[in-house]
């Protein structure tokens, strides 16, 4: 298909998105579900939509969704919908054989998208195994530091939060399917608590990481008296420094912040260059 | 079948990755073996060096479907750390988040999960042309899931208004009154339910390992108390003693933990199934005469019973839930749901709850700057590896002395591992 989105490219899709247009086949595209290392709850969220669960898949072949049916992964599919972070070799393998074959990949979560919570693992890898086990079991594979799916392959569209947002899936998958190039929005969180009128954690000496944070998800843990955690990524127009300032001028300190980024967002190379 | 090798390579309607080998040799099963191949993602050791605020947030990610019990359990790991006393209304609110995630997460293992094995599908969509009321009325279940958790705890999935001491946010009281209109507007269709599941013919063994469950006086319960209980060992010990009691262990075709009690060296089940044979008597007035229809009395000792265990206890939380939301709604509980304040200190604290899928230990040692210094995790499937590849075992020693063809061995092999309703993601966290 025409030109994806850069290697790690947050949120924009392919030039000439869509799977009507782009794809050689004019039928129903034939979906895949894979999850890698992960909580398995983006995938429930997709469930979770389940007003329009039947009616969303009726939209598509859904050829392979391990967690729902006993039915083996096909050889030939258009899209796949890849869930968790990459730890392994075999994992990067895995990818490697997804994209070759699909022609639209979706970055399903934050895992997927950052590296997420298991993300926080890559920090002094090495020695993590050896915290849980005597001996490592063989099964565990060729193990590597946690990393990104969009680390490792090109995505067309990325669903990102933990957990995703159940419309969100259903608005990136129509984009997938029926053609839009609209990318995510690269502003910050702060706007958003504005538009809410819920106030700001800040002047209660509480960090929050919607200062640095892509918007997009409503500010919704604020609406519920929590701080933001970071779980949608840094934003491309984050200004990192500017907010550390921010941070000291409410009394609190830039340690604090960077080690509460690393929550969701440890292997951002933005976090790794911070010294 | 004489000679045979069987191998179900990632095992699929369940949560995670696991592969099953059953091999027969001169017509007897010889080896058995349950690989969990599951990404190691190391949670004891992501939790280590961070404050104890963010660990909610960090363990609550080992497992999409039971988030909130890893929230829970490591409030209650905290609290006993801090010497905090949440209110009754707090607890009460927490039991609520709780049993949404048990709504969740049977409805989906049974209606999603498992039904396929007993109407021959491979998955639960031909259900929508054949009986689109049953699916329906299923789904609503889960959908009610999903509502008691996204409003108690802020979303469907990894809650975040439960906090150390209370809770960051609460729904108005005719928000409760709501919920508890349509569980009880519920009860009709799972009652039937239980009699559905009833109705599916299973195998008929038992289980050789022991049983674990919270065991309360007077009470069926899951969060609300922290005793713990091997039924068939009669043995009661108190979750602060669990290395004393429990002993897990390494083996090499399992990246999760396999887990034994340590008094009598044997496997044991952590399920609904084990938590019925403990407080049965504490069940829902509806609950208890479902069970009693279906069959489920203690002791039952068939692991494949544990399905119409999980829709029994769907009928006991709606009608508990229910009852919960309204005497929230009437204030009738002490105290208010506003976090207690509490001072960071120096200790040690296990969490111990029932997680839909059966008993949830979270070990922690926080220092006196509230920074995690040890962390040990074992959650129920952990616990239930061992048992299952027992079990397993015994199955297919009965059916191939029978003579049962490979693929319908296959099939029940598969039934009896998605009994147990295992997440193997939590298994090896």
């Amino acid at each position: 298909m025409g030109s994806m989105g850069n290697k790690g490219n947050r949120g924009a899709g392919p030039s000439d998105a869509g799977l009507r247009k782009a794809g050689p086949r004019s039928g129903t595209p034939r979906v895949v579900v894979v999850g890698l290392a992960s909580c398995f709850g983006c995938q429930l969220q997709i469930t979770n939509n389940e007003k329009h669960l039947l009616e969303v898949l009726g939209q598509f072949d859904l050829t392979y969704w391990q967690l729902l049916s006993s039915a083996p992964m096909p050889e030939d599919f258009d899209v796949a919908i890849i869930e968790g972070a990459v730890t392994t070799e075999e994992s990067v393998q895995v990818l490697a054989e997804l994209r070759a074959k699909a022609q639209v990949v979706i970055a399903l979560g934050a895992c997927a998208n950052t590296a997420g919570i298991p993300g926080i693992a890559a920090k002094g890898f090495c020695g993590r195994p050896a915290e849980v086990y005597s001996t490592l079991p063989s099964v565990c594979g060729d193990l590597i530091a946690p990393r990104s799916v969009t680390s490792v392959i090109e995505v067309d569209y990325q669903v990102p939060c933990c957990p995703i947002d159940p419309s969100e899936f259903l608005e990136v998958l129509s984009k997938a399917f029926y053609g839009s190039n609209r990318p995510l929005t690269e502003k910050t969180m702060c706007g958003d608590c504005k538009r809410n009128e819920t106030g700001c954690f800040y002047p209660q000496q509480e960090l929050c990481l919607g200062l640095v944070t892509r918007a997009g998800c409503g500010a919704r843990c604020v609406k519920v008296g929590r701080p933001c955690s970071g779980c949608r990524g840094i934003s491309p127009e984050a200004n990192l420094a500017s907010a550390r300032e921010s941070v000291v001028r409410y009394g609190l300190a830039a340690e604090g912040f960077d080690a509460a980024l690393e929550l969701f967002n440890q292997t951002n190379p933005l976090l790794q260059g911070k010294d | 079948m004489t000679n045979t090798a069987l191998h179900i390579d990632h095992i699929a309607r369940v949560e995670g990755h696991g592969n099953v080998r059953v091999v027969v040799a001169d017509g007897a099963v010889d080896t058995v073996e349950i690989q969990v191949v599951e990404p190691a993602r190391f949670f004891e050791s992501m939790v280590r060096g961070r404050d104890y605020s963010e660990v909610t947030y960090i363990s609550s990610r080992i497992c999409g479907i039971c988030s909130a019990s890893h929230v829970v359990t490591d409030l209650k790991a905290i609290e006993r750390a801090f010497d905090v006393q949440p209110s009754a209304r707090t607890q009460a609110i927490r039991e609520l988040l709780v049993y949404g995630s048990y709504l969740q997460n049977h409805a989906t293992h049974l209606f999603v999960l498992a039904t396929p094995d007993f109407v021959g599908t491979p998955d639960i969509f031909p259900l929508a042309a054949s009986d689109p009321a049953l699916l329906n009325s299923a789904l609503e279940v889960k959908a009610l899931g999903n509502e008691l958790c996204t409003r108690i705890g802020g979303r469907s999935v990894h809650p975040i208004t439960a906090v150390v001491g209370g809770f960051t946010h609460e729904v108005a009281p005719e928000e409760y009154l709501e919920l508890a209109g349509k569980m009880e507007g519920m009860l009709p269709f799972m009652e039937k339910a239980v009699d559905l599941f009833n109705s599916f013919p299973i195998t008929d063994i038992s289980t050789d390992g022991d049983m674990l469950a919270m065991v309360q006086d007077g009470y069926y319960p899951i969060i609300t108390a922290d005793t713990a209980r091997f039924l068939q060992a009669d043995l009661t010990f108190e979750a602060g003693d669990i290395g004393d009691n429990i002993e897990e262990y390494a083996v090499d075709r399992s990246a999760a933990l396999f887990a034994r009690a340590r008094a009598t060296g044997r496997p044991y089940m952590a399920t609904a199934l084990s938590r019925i044979n403990a407080s049965w008597k504490h069940l829902s007035s509806n609950a208890k005469v479902a069970a009693a229809k279906a069959g489920l009395r203690p002791p039952e000792l068939n692991p494949l019973k544990n399905n119409v265990a999980q829709a029994v206890e769907l009928v006991d939380a709606l009608e508990r839930c229910a009852g919960i939301c309204r005497r929230l709604a009437a204030d009738g509980y002490a105290g208010t749901s506003e976090p207690v304040p509490f001072s960071v200190k120096a200790g040690r604290g296990v969490g111990f709850t029932e997680a839909p899928r059966g008993a949830l230990f979270h070990d922690l040692t926080i220092d006196e700057a509230g920074k995690v210094v040890h962390a040990s995790i074992l959650t129920p499937t952990a616990q239930n590896l061992a048992n299952i590849e027992a079990d397993v075992r015994k199955l297919a020693e009965k059916l191939v002395g029978e003579g049962i063809a490979e693929a319908a061995l296959k099939l029940e092999v598969e039934k009896l591992i998605r009994a147990y309703d295992p997440c193997f993601s939590c298994s090896v966290h």
